[in-house]
């Protein structure tokens, strides 16, 4: 055993737990989470040597347990592949269509805040897988878009795509929780873009 | 009335969140937040969603695949 091999494990088991929660996020259930963590260390001991010390492991690691579970598991969970997902060059145009009123905004955010952490993690679980990982990696893991692309195998225009559409469609369901727990009321009419805004043009 | 600068300001609105944008397009965005409360609202929602989001990970790995994956180790040295 070489220091560089011991200190290649030590680090690597250092990010087991996270690699396990990410597991959950993907297979969305424990049995299938073990199981992919598993192969993923298998893989990545099994790779070491292809690793070059000093440069980012956690997202080698989860670049590794990405692919295993793309091979393995999404096969095995015959999630079908949500086709739009790869096709959503658009979200510059859906993002401009975000502006409401700043009351409308502030309601939300009143709602957002008698929402248990199970309503929110129920919600990202509910998300399409493509967008449920990009969401999670960044939001939770802390991921910049760089490494995400490198980790989803995409370009980064995908992962920016994947996100602005990832969060619209949580937000929704967000809302959507809040109006069946009677603590938002959806709006009657949609308000136009910039209608409401003081900003200076 | 809707301006230019709320449309390029929510354009940006996650990247500036996630801490993608330069010091000067920071500058930009964060100048207009200021200036504009309902893109400054949409701006604290995001914030606060991805706050929440951020909040649900923290599973730790059950103790049975922590031994499972020691073992894998051990193989993987013999081997």
């Amino acid at each position: 055993m070489t220091t560089e091999q011991v200190t290649f494990e030590t680090q690597a088991l250092s990010y087991m737990d996270q690699l396990y929660a990410a597991a959950m996020r993907m297979t969305r259930n424990p049995a299938d989470a073990e199981d992919l963590v598993q192969e993923t260390y298998a893989k990545a001991f099994a790779a070491q040597d292809k690793f070059t010390m000093g440069t980012n492991l956690k997202a080698w690691l989860y670049r590794i347990q990405t692919n295993a579970f793309i091979n393995t598991y999404r096969k095995k969970q015959r999630e079908p592949k949500r086709s739009d997902a790869d096709n959503v060059e658009d979200w510059q145009l859906a993002a401009a269509s975000e502006h409401t009123s700043s009351g409308l905004a502030s309601a939300e955010s009143v709602a957002l805040d008698s929402l248990g952490d199970e309503v929110i993690k129920n919600a990202l679980a509910e998300l399409s897988e493509e967008f449920r990982m990009a969401v999670y990696l960044s939001d939770v893991e802390g991921f910049a878009y760089k490494e995400i692309a490198e980790i989803m195998d995409t370009p980064v225009g995908t992962v920016m795509s994947r996100l602005h559409r990832g969060r619209k469609l949580l937000r929704e369901k967000l809302r959507d929780y809040s109006v069946e727990r009677g603590v938002f009321e959806a709006p009657k009419e949609e308000i136009q873009p910039g209608e409401a805004c003081n900003g200076k043009s | 009335m809707a301006s230019h600068e709320c449309d390029e300001a929510l354009d940006r609105l996650f990247e500036y969140i996630d801490g993608e944008l330069t010091p000067a397009e920071l500058e930009q965005v964060s100048t207009h937040l200021k200036d504009c409360p309902p893109c400054e609202s949409e701006h604290k929602l995001n914030e606060k969603i991805k706050t929440r989001v951020a909040a649900t990970g923290g599973e730790c790995a059950p103790d049975a695949l922590r031994d499972r994956i020691l073992e894998t180790l051990r193989t993987a040295r013999e081997g």
